[in-house]
């Protein structure tokens, strides 16, 4: 079954291309056979993982491009780390197609957005399973064209052409440090192959400035990709698309892929620390400036975007302090609980037609199964005890703790207080309190979305306890496993850390419910007596403004000055020559005028010259 | 005659054809006429390049002149022969001016008998100038270039067309007397002109000054039609005022004859005197690249986009080139190719689209995707293929001239990268300008591709995406003609 492992993201594409030639001949049966196929490339991926457990590794490659001497190939490579993301994908892929089919009944482009939707799938299956930086690079790319189709899916609202837009854009910004780093780590290791980097990596082939260099580069990559400060903008406005696609692409699959690769590289992290500090002051930045911008948000799907962004800054505060384990263990947790959360504001947006929290309230009556998903996920991302996040968020903490980071773990912990502070103040204000719109026209869910939520909302209950210090680490043993590049790296955690971040995680939610519930203490006079930082938290840090004013007006500025070569420079030398040559066919012959006596002019000055080295070189 | 003859000058049967039926008012009948003629040569060319697969060498000559100049004998005979390089041209060629003749039928409204004569005519030329094995040669059929193009301009381009007609002319006529210039010095150096002889003589190369005039003076005369900056502005006025269907032939093919000449002149004959001038090249790459990509972003009309975005896209080669190694090379060859097509397919779009809104004014076009979805996802696709998307072939001519500069000048390299992101912000805002938005009702009820557009356009991408999947395809017919080029320089 292995060898098959290639079929996995193929299944997916062939949707993607059948959907795209059949378009408006298929519609439901369409995106029933995405799901189907989609289907299919699960079952395939379980089957490859269960052979997985007793082979290790599998590698497979062929020839694809020959320059001069060089030989680049393509393939796949199986190993703990790809299995995993794997099955994973797969899987979230599938709850979402399933949960589309309720989601978009009644839009009229529904084969486009499943067409759309499975070449996303194939694009992240192929770059889980690259064996190489190259091919990482061209799924790296090719789940960017995914997620800018689905962004801009309303191609005709302007604010998503222009999400679309900036999201491609942003992460291109980010690819270039990728592509830069991916070519100057070919010349000096001669290969692209993981295995060969690693090995000469850690045979010192490298200098260790250029290894700095190069590991800065590729997290530039990472850093656009996963919405890292300050790349991170694009996320936000990435919500235009629809909500299923948050789910899947902007919250637990695609994001997540720059975690994923500083993983895949790490043996290139881990040989210099400079860079690993990076990460870890990158990431642990973003985790408190997005989760402070969170605090503030009205749109719902605003406030999960920037928990996004929170969430991936743990994630790489993580790597960054060696939590190699922690930091892939929380990439896998938070894709449950994140993809629920997006699915129930999803049923949410459906039902009452709005984003905005300040005009919902109340839900909890009409959506019930829906309120509980949602608190179950909240409570897991908020790290509550025994839920998911619990874990996951507690092994970080442990690791940044472990290596020394005492300031940043500090950081780490106010941001786990305010995930636990903003998560809660929407679930309240969403579905407790005063209902502000008319509840009984909401329709029933349908089961196709229901399904889906309530199978994340298992996973995200129980999914922390594959890797814990009571039952047992599996995740990290698989992980690890007996792989010698990753023996220094941190795990396991400690019961202090336990309590004070189950404490941190309680006190928010409790602060939460005062605020927003109880109402002990006033929104508006908080606002006020904070009125500058909350300015500065609603308008999130005028990054926005301030790429504007910068790059963007930058850019039309340096536009603007070719602009004025063009005219002025290029404009000249053009009526130069003009001039020259009708001076020159003028004296040539008065009596003709008009283009194509000039052509001739040019021509028998050639001629002229030709005879006129004949003269001089040989002579007649 | 040879198989070589027979491919260059079999585009005579259509014009003798059309001549022959020069009275009929029958646009119908012209059209299928040109469309059957313009088949020969594409089968020809198939099976040509099917025989340079199979290692047979394609070489003609036939005894032309010999004559006594000082005590030495100057040979100049008629030789044809193709490489690695001028074979995917050559395909290139026959491919897309098929296509463009295909096309035609709907973008020219005025005589369109004459219109195909032209195109057949500036067929045989490029066809001749990809397949002649020596300079003199080449210059002749490279004036024959010039001529169709001259008038296919100036009689059935857009509204500036004769300013267009006449900037074409200057610029290339200059850049010829140049290169007759150089072509003379090597000819009166070495007694002949011929391709691997005049690569021979040279490779003892012990004098650099002169190698290094010689490459000058290529650079300057290839350097028009490529163009390089400031040279350019011809080209800008050609790709806005020509009709479209001449564009996919100019942009697609003939712009290709700049980086055709570089490579196999200027590198192969001297590989000393580019070494000397690499940086230089290098630094005018650079200007190319983002002085085009910068200038794309500020243009409001669809087709100055493209115009500038080619300038942008030919600092790639000149990048490629300057690296001087097998990667920079091999990358300067497939950009040629690959611009070639993605070119092609974006004018073909273009015409697609004037024929129907009569404009492409990007303040004028609004949410096309809703009544047009196919031409706006085709000009989507083609904006991807431009931005060098990976899995179509632009982004394998991208990668590989980046791999070869960044070993012999990274930092160049480095900068270069920043033309890669302009290249996103350029495309994306005038193609989303376009298609996405809300839909103006402008231009009333807006018809979606027809069978033979689409036909067209899906050919051109599938060579896109298929040179983007299977890049062997391309790097294995190059790989003896890059390794006899790379002979010189010693890598």
């Amino acid at each position: 079954m292995i060898e098959f492992v290639w079929l996995i993201p193929t299944l997916p594409l062939l949707t993607f291309i059948l959907l795209t030639i059949l378009r408006d001949k298929v519609n439901q049966t369409g995106s029933y056979m995405a799901i189907c196929l989609t289907g299919m490339a699960f079952i395939l991926s379980v089957l490859v993982f269960i052979q997985l457990i007793d082979a290790g590794t599998a590698v497979q490659e062929w020839e694809w491009i020959t320059i001069g001497s060089i030989q680049i190939s393509f393939g796949t490579l199986l190993n703990p780390l790809n299995g995993l993301m794997l099955i994973l994908v797969a899987f979230i892929s599938l709850l979402i197609h399933i949960y589309s089919l309720g989601y978009m009944e009644r839009d009229q482009r529904m084969t486009t957005f499943f067409a759309y939707l499975s070449l996303f799938t194939a694009a992240m299956l192929g770059l889980v399973i690259s064996p190489n930086l190259l091919q990482f690079y061209v799924f790296w790319e090719l789940v960017g064209l995914g997620s800018f189709l689905l962004i801009g899916f309303y191609y005709y609202k302007n604010s998503a052409k222009n999400a679309a837009q900036k999201a491609f854009i942003m992460t291109r910004v980010g690819d270039m440090g990728l592509l830069i780093g991916l070519i100057l780590l070919f010349w000096q290791t001669g290969s692209l192959q993981f295995e060969a980097i690693f090995s000469a990596i850690t045979g010192g082939d490298v200098e260790g400035s250029m290894l700095t260099l190069i590991a800065i580069l590729i997290f530039i990559g990472a850093i656009g990709k996963s919405g890292q400060f300050p790349l991170h903008t694009w996320l936000p406005d990435a919500m235009e698309g629809p909500t299923p696609v948050s789910a899947l692409i902007h919250a637990a699959t695609m994001v997540a892929a720059g975690v994923y690769l500083v993983a895949v590289m790490y043996p290139l992290y881990m040989a210099s620390t400079t860079a690993l500090m990076v990460v870890t002051v990158v990431g642990g930045f973003t985790a408190i400036y997005a989760a402070s911008i969170g605090l503030v948000q009205n749109d719902i799907k605003q406030v999960l975007a920037y928990s996004t962004i929170s969430q991936l800054g743990f994630m790489m505060l993580a790597m960054g302090t060696l939590g190699y384990t922690a930091g892939v263990f929380h990439l896998f947790t938070h894709a449950f609980f994140k993809a629920l959360l997006f699915l129930a504001a999803g049923v949410v947006i459906h039902a009452i037609h709005t984003q905005n929290i300040k005009q919902m309230g109340g839900l909890h009556q009409r959506l019930k199964l829906t309120s509980i998903t949602f608190a179950i996920g909240a409570l897991a991302i908020s790290g509550f005890p025994l839920f998911s996040g619990f874990f996951s968020k507690e092994e970080i903490l442990s690791a940044v703790w472990a290596d020394g980071q005492y300031g940043l773990w500090l950081v780490a912990l106010v941001a786990a207080f305010l995930t636990s502070l903003y998560m809660f103040r929407l679930y309240f204000l969403v579905f407790h309190g005063e209902s502000k719109q008319r509840l009984d026209q909401i329709g029933l869910v349908p089961k196709t979305m229901k399904i889906p939520m309530s199978i994340l909302a298992v996973f995200s209950i129980f999914s922390g306890f594959f890797n814990t210090s009571w039952f047992g680490s599996y995740l990290g043993d698989w992980l690890i496993g007996d792989n010698q590049m990753l023996t220094n790296t941190h795990h396991g955690s400690s019961i202090g850390v336990m309590l004070i971040a189950s404490i941190i995680s309680i006190g928010g939610i409790i602060l939460a419910y005062m605020i927003y519930v109880k109402k002990s203490f006033d929104q508006t006079s908080l606002q006020s007596s904070f009125s500058g930082t909350y300015k500065l938290l609603a308008n999130k840090f005028f990054m926005d403004e301030f790429y504007h004013t910068s790059f963007v007006k930058g850019a039309k500025g340096v536009g603007k000055i070719f602009v004025y070569v063009e005219r002025y420079g290029v404009g000249f030398l053009l009526a130069f020559i003009r001039e020259m040559l009708t001076t020159l066919s003028k004296s040539g012959s008065k009596t003709q005028t008009g283009q194509t006596q000039t052509y001739a002019a040019v021509a028998f000055l050639g001629m002229v010259l030709f005879t006129a080295i004949y003269i001089l070189k040989g002579g007649y | 005659m040879g198989t070589l003859s027979l491919l260059v000058f079999s585009p005579a049967i259509g014009i003798l054809a059309l001549l022959m039926t020069r009275n009929s008012d029958n646009n119908q009948r012209t059209h299928v006429l040109a469309l059957l003629s313009s088949f020969i040569p594409l089968l020809l060319s198939i099976f040509v390049f099917a025989l340079f697969q199979g290692g047979n060498q394609l070489e003609e000559r036939v005894s032309w002149i010999t004559f006594q100049v000082a005590e030495r004998t100057l040979t100049l005979d008629y030789e044809l022969a193709v490489d690695g390089f001028s074979v995917l041209l050559i395909i290139l060629t026959t491919v897309v001016s098929l296509l463009a003749i295909l096309s035609a039928r709907w973008m020219v409204n005025k005589d369109l008998n004459l219109f195909f004569i032209f195109m057949l005519f500036l067929e045989i030329g490029t066809l001749g100038v990809f397949s002649a094995h020596n300079l003199i040669l080449f210059f002749v059929f490279f004036e024959i270039t010039l001529i169709p193009m001259f008038f296919l301009i100036g009689k059935w381009g857009g509204t500036d067309r004769e300013e267009a007609a006449f900037r074409y002319i200057i610029y290339n006529g200059l850049g010829s007397m140049l290169l007759l210039l150089a072509i003379a010095v090597i000819f009166i150096n070495v007694g002949n002109t011929n391709f691997s002889v005049v690569a021979d003589f040279f490779s003892g190369g012990e004098q650099k000054r002169f190698q290094a005039g010689m490459a000058i003076a290529l650079l300057l005369a290839f350097g028009v039609k490529l163009p390089i900056f400031p040279l350019h502005s011809w080209m800008v006025k050609v790709h806005v005022h020509a009709p479209p269907a001449l564009v996919m032939i100019h942009a697609g093919v003939l712009l290709k004859i700049g980086a055709y000449g570089l490579i196999k002149f200027g590198v192969f004959f001297f590989p000393e005197g580019f070494e000397i001038l690499a940086p230089v090249i290098a630094i005018l790459g650079l200007i190319n690249l983002l002085y085009g990509a910068f200038l794309a972003f500020r243009q409001t009309e669809l087709r100055a986009v493209l115009a500038y975005s080619s300038i942008s896209h030919m600092g790639l080669i000149l990048l490629g080139v300057a690296a001087l190694n097998e990667a920079g090379i091999q990358g300067a060859i497939f950009q040629a190719v690959s611009h070639g097509l993605i070119s092609a397919l974006f004018f073909l779009l273009v015409g697609i689209l004037l024929v129907r809104t009569q404009t492409t004014h990007l303040k004028r076009l609004s949410g096309l995707a809703r009544l047009t979805p196919l031409l706006a996802g085709y000009f989507l696709v083609a904006a991807l293929a431009g931005l060098g998307l990976p899995g179509m072939s632009g982004f394998v001519s991208e990668f590989t001239v980046f791999l070869g500069i960044f070993k012999t000048m990274p930092v160049i390299g480095a900068i270069g990268t920043l033309g890669l992101i302009m290249t996103v912000v350029y495309f994306l805002r005038a193609i989303l300008n376009m298609t996405f938005g809300s839909y103006r009702n402008t231009f009333g009820n807006l018809k979606d591709l027809r069978t033979e557009e689409v036909i067209s356009a899906t050919i051109l991408l599938l060579c896109i995406i298929g040179i983007g999947i299977f890049p062997n395809s391309v790097a294995l017919t190059i790989q003896q003609t890059l390794e006899t080029i790379l002979v010189g320089i010693g890598g």
